[in-house]
C-alpha cells in the first residue's frame, strides 16, 4: 500500500520535471516574441567606454544612423584605414557557430573587437561548417559560418519567408604538403612541382611511387634525378572540412575520373591507394601523419603551415595554375587568386551562392598568370531581416551589422595575415559591404 | 494515514525513488532520441545498413559494417593484450605483495592513475611515441617475415587496427586490474589456508583456489574492460587511420563506430546525419546487449557457486 503511494508520487515528480523541461525548451525555442519584443535599452553605465556612443542615446539605434556611417566599398585592404561602423549603444551578445577553418582567426577577432566595442560580446562555437549551417537554419545563432557555400537543399530548408545573406569573411588556400627523403639522403624542401592532374592520379592511386615518370616530368632535371622509388602514402582529413572541399574541387576540375570516383565534397569518397592511405582528424592530425611517414603527401591549409613554420618537417609543393606557371602559395598570390576569382562576378549576398567557387572561377583563367589555383573563401551566414527572438533584438541586430562591418574592414582583415589568412580583396569586400548594408531589424529600414 | 505520508521518511523515499527513476528516464530518452534521429537512414536502408560495407557520404551510400568490424577487431586486440596483464597485476598485488602492503598500495594507485589520464593524451602519445615504435619494431619485422599470413599482410605505417588495439589495451588495464584486485582481495583467507594446509605452493593456492573462487568477479572485470574498449573514441580516432575498410590485415587502417561519429558529425546533415546517429544507436544496443549478457552469466555463475556451497 505504502509502496504504491511512493511509486505514484515518484512518477508524478518525474512527470513534472520532464514536462517542465520540455515545456521550457519548446517555449523558449518557438515563439519568444512576447518576452523579447521590447529591446532592453539599459543605458550604459560608462558611456566613455564606447567610442561610438552618441550623447543622444535612444533605445532605437536603428533610426539614429547618420548617412556617413556606411563603409566605403572601394578601399584597399591597408591596416591604417579605420572604418566608420554603425553606432551601437546597448550591450549585446552575438552567438555564432560554424567552421573550424576560421576558428583561430575568430578568436583573434573576438579579442580585438572587444577593445573596439566593449559593449558587444561575440561568442563563437567552432562546431564545423555543417553544424554551423544547421544552427543557422534553426535560428539558434546570430550568425552561422561555413567553409563551403550552402547547397540548394540547404537553402530550401531555411525557414520560409527568410532571406539568407552569404558574406565571405576570410580566405585561405590548400597546399600539397609532403615528407620525402631524397636519394641523396636529404629531406625534400618546399617547391616540388605538381599539377592538378598528377595530384588527382596520386589520390586515385594510379601514381604510386615518387619517381613516377609523370612526377619526374614536372621537376627540374636535378630534382627529378633525386626522386626515390618510395611508395606514396596518401593522407587526408578524417573529418568533414572546407579544406577537403577546396582540394577535391580543384582535383575534380583537373581530372574527370577523380570527379566521378572521389568527387568534390567536404567528405569526399577517398580511395585506399596501394602505398597506403591515412585519414587523420583536423589539420594537426594530417600534419602529424605526414611528418611521421616518409613518402606521405596530403592537403594542408596554408594557415596551418605558416603558423608552424620551423616547427615541423613538413614542406609543400607548387601547383600549376591555368597559365601553366608553378606557384608556391603565399599571401600575395592567394589574394591575387581571390581577386581574379571574384572579378568574374560574385552573386549578391541574398542570392544563391551554391555554385560559387574561386577554384572553378580561376581554373581556366589563363590571363591570371600569378595566381595560386587552390584558394577558398569562408562565409558568414546571416538573415537579411533580423526577426526578434530569444537571441535577436534591436541591440543584437545593430551589433551584428557593426561586427560584420568591422570584420570585413581593413582593421579586421589585417589581423589574419599573421595567421596565414589572406585579407579579402577590394572586389569581395565591396560585395560584402553591399550585403551588410541590406540587413534590417524586424522588417524596418536597413540598419546602416 | 494521510499525515503519515508527509513524514520525512516518506518524503526522502519519494526523492530517492525519483532519483532512481531519473536514470531510467535518461536511458529511455536516449534510446528514443537515437531512434528518432536515425529515422532518415533507418527507413531508407533498413537492415542492409548493418552489412553494407560502403561508406560514401557524398554519394549518399552508407553502411555500418566497416565500423562494426573495426570496433570488434580493436576491442578484441585490446582484450587479448590487456586481460592477461590486468590479471597479472591483480594477482601480483593481492597474492605476492601481501607482506609489502605499502608497495602494493603504491603500485595499485599508479595503475589506477592510468585511468585518470584523459584519452586525448593517450592519442597524442600514440601518434608521436607509440606509432613509430610499433611501426618500426613490431610491424615491419612481422610484415617482412610473416607477410604470407593474412593477419600480417600489407604495407605497415602505424595507423592501423593493431596500434588502436594496443592503445585500447593500455586504457582498459586500469579498469580491469582494479576490479580484479578488489575481487581477489575479498577472497577469504580460509580458502588459501586450506590449500596451504594440503601442502600447496603459492602458485597452486592461487591457481586452484583463489582464481576459481573469484572467477565471476574476474569475468565482470573482463566485461567492464570490453565496454570501455567499445566506447573509447578520441585516442582511437587519432591512431586508427580512419579509413572505412574491412581488411583481414592488422596493418590496415580502419575506423570504429565511435571514431566515425566523432570525425564526421560536425559536417553532416540529412540522411548522412541520420546514418551517423544510427551508428550511435548500434553502439548503444551493443553496449546494452554486452552488459545484459554479462549480468546474465554473472548471475548464473554466482547462483551455481552458491548452490555448491
Amino acid at each position: 500500500m505504502k509502496t504504491t503511494y511512493v511509486i505514484i508520487a515518484a512518477i508524478v515528480v518525474i512527470a513534472i520535471i520532464i514536462g517542465g523541461v520540455f515545456a521550457y525548451i519548446s517555449l523558449s525555442s518557438s515563439t519568444t516574441s512576447s518576452n523579447n519584443a521590447t529591446p532592453t535599452p539599459s543605458p550604459s553605465p560608462s558611456p566613455t567606454a564606447s567610442a561610438t556612443a552618441t550623447p543622444t542615446a535612444t533605445p532605437k539605434p536603428t533610426t539614429t544612423v547618420s548617412p556617413t556611417s556606411t563603409v566605403t566599398p572601394t578601399f584597399t585592404p591597408t591596416p591604417t584605414a579605420s572604418p566608420t561602423l554603425v553606432p551601437t549603444i546597448t550591450p549585446a551578445t552575438l552567438n555564432g557557430g560554424g567552421g573550424t577553418l576560421v576558428a583561430p582567426l575568430m578568436s583573434v577577432w573576438q579579442g580585438a573587437y572587444g577593445s573596439v566595442e566593449p559593449q558587444i560580446t561575440v561568442n563563437y562555437n567552432a562546431e564545423g561548417s555543417g553544424a554551423g549551417i544547421t544552427d543557422f537554419k534553426n535560428q539558434v545563432v546570430n550568425f552561422g559560418e561555413s567553409d563551403a557555400p550552402m547547397t540548394t537543399a540547404q537553402y530550401a530548408a531555411l525557414p520560409s519567408g527568410t532571406t539568407a545573406l552569404t558574406i565571405p569573411i576570410s580566405a585561405s588556400a590548400v597546399v600539397p604538403a609532403y615528407n620525402l627523403k631524397l636519394l641523396n639522403g636529404t629531406v625534400c624542401q618546399n617547391g616540388l612541382n605538381f599539377t592538378g592532374a598528377v595530384l588527382a592520379n596520386i589520390f586515385l592511386g594510379t601514381v604510386t611511387t615518387w619517381n613516377d615518370a609523370s612526377i619526374q616530368a614536372l621537376q627540374s632535371p636535378a630534382v627529378a634525378a633525386q626522386l626515390p622509388n618510395t611508395p606514396i602514402i596518401t593522407v587526408h582529413r578524417s573529418d568533414g572540412s572546407g579544406t577537403m572541399f577546396a582540394f577535391s574541387n580543384f582535383l575534380s576540375d583537373s581530372n574527370s575520373q577523380f570527379k566521378t570516383t572521389i568527387g568534390e565534397s567536404t567528405t569526399p569518397n577517398w580511395v585506399t591507394t596501394s602505398g597506403g592511405t591515412i585519414a587523420a582528424p583536423k589539420n594537426a592530425g594530417v600534419a602529424a601523419a605526414i611528418s611521421g611517414n616518409n613518402g606521405a603527401i596530403g592537403p594542408l591549409e596554408i594557415a596551418y603551415i605558416l603558423e608552424n613554420t620551423g616547427q615541423t618537417s613538413i614542406y609543400y609543393g607548387t601547383v600549376e595554375n591555368a597559365a601553366g606557371n608553378f606557384i608556391l602559395a603565399n599571401v600575395t598570390n592567394i589574394a591575387a587568386a581571390l581577386s581574379a576569382g571574384a572579378s568574374t562576378g560574385l552573386p549578391a549576398g541574398s542570392a544563391s551562392w551554391t555554385s560559387v567557387s574561386i577554384v572553378d572561377n580561376i581554373f581556366s583563367n589563363t590571363s591570371a598568370t600569378t595566381v595560386y589555383p587552390i584558394a577558398t573563401l569562408t562565409y558568414a551566414l546571416v538573415y537579411q531581416n533580423q526577426t526578434p527572438s530569444s537571441i535577436t533584438n534591436a541591440a543584437s541586430a545593430a551589433a551584428l551589422v557593426n561586427f560584420l562591418q568591422w570584420v570585413v574592414s581593413p582593421a579586421g582583415q589585417s589581423l589574419g595575415s599573421g595567421l596565414g589568412y589572406v585579407p579579402l580583396p577590394a572586389n569581395v569586400v565591396a560585395v560584402d559591404t553591399a550585403s551588410i548594408d541590406t540587413i534590417t531589424y524586424n522588417g524596418g529600414a536597413p540598419i546602416v | 494515514m494521510r499525515f503519515r505520508l508527509l513524514r520525512g521518511d516518506v518524503i526522502l523515499k519519494i526523492l530517492l525513488a525519483a532519483a532512481a527513476l531519473f536514470v531510467i528516464g535518461v536511458v529511455v530518452g536516449l534510446a528514443v532520441e537515437l531512434f528518432l534521429g536515425s529515422a532518415p537512414s533507418l527507413f531508407k536502408f533498413g537492415p542492409s545498413f548493418l552489412v553494407e560495407s560502403k561508406w560514401q557520404p557524398s554519394n549518399n551510400v552508407f553502411g555500418a559494417w566497416p565500423f562494426i568490424y573495426g570496433t570488434l577487431v580493436t576491442s578484441a586486440i585490446a582484450i587479448v593484450i590487456g586481460f592477461p596483464i590486468s590479471l597479472g597485476i591483480a594477482v601480483f598485488i593481492t597474492e605476492k605483495l601481501k607482506s609489502h602492503l605499502t608497495f602494493g598500495y603504491l603500485l595499485g594507485t599508479l595503475v589506477d592513475l592510468l585511468a585518470a589520464v584523459p584519452s586525448v593524451i593517450y592519442g597524442l602519445w600514440g601518434v608521436f611515441v607509440l606509432i613509430p615504435i610499433i611501426r618500426d619494431y613490431v610491424e615491419r619485422p612481422l610484415s617482412k617475415s610473416l607477410s604470407y599470413i593474412p593477419l600480417f599482410s600489407g604495407h605497415p605505417f602505424g595507423y592501423d587496427f593493431l596500434t588502436a588495439g594496443v592503445i585500447l589495451a593500455i586504457m582498459v588495464i586500469p579498469t580491469m586490474s582494479a576490479v580484479t584486485r578488489d575481487v581477489l582481495s575479498v577472497v577469504p583467507n580460509s580458502q588459501r589456508e586450506a590449500m596451504y594446509s594440503l601442502g600447496a605452493t603459492d602458485w597452486e593456492a592461487t591457481q586452484k583456489s583463489v582464481l576459481p573462487y573469484a572467477r565471476s568477479g574476474i569475468f565482470g572485470a573482463f566485461i567492464l574492460g570490453l565496454g570501455r574498449a567499445f566506447g573509447e573514441t578520441m585516442a582511437v580516432t587519432m591512431v586508427i587511420g580512419n579509413i572505412p575498410s574491412v581488411s583481414s590485415s592488422l596493418f590496415s587502417p580502419g575506423a570504429t563506430l565511435s571514431s566515425i561519429i566523432a570525425n564526421q558529425f560536425g559536417e553532416s546533415s540529412g540522411v548522412f546525419q541520420g546514418a551517423l546517429i544510427e551508428l550511435g544507436l548500434i553502439l548503444f544496443f551493443v553496449a546494452v546487449l554486452i552488459n545484459g549478457l554479462a549480468r546474465l552469466l554473472l548471475w548464473r555463475m554466482t547462483r551455481a557457486t552458491h548452490a555448491k556451497a
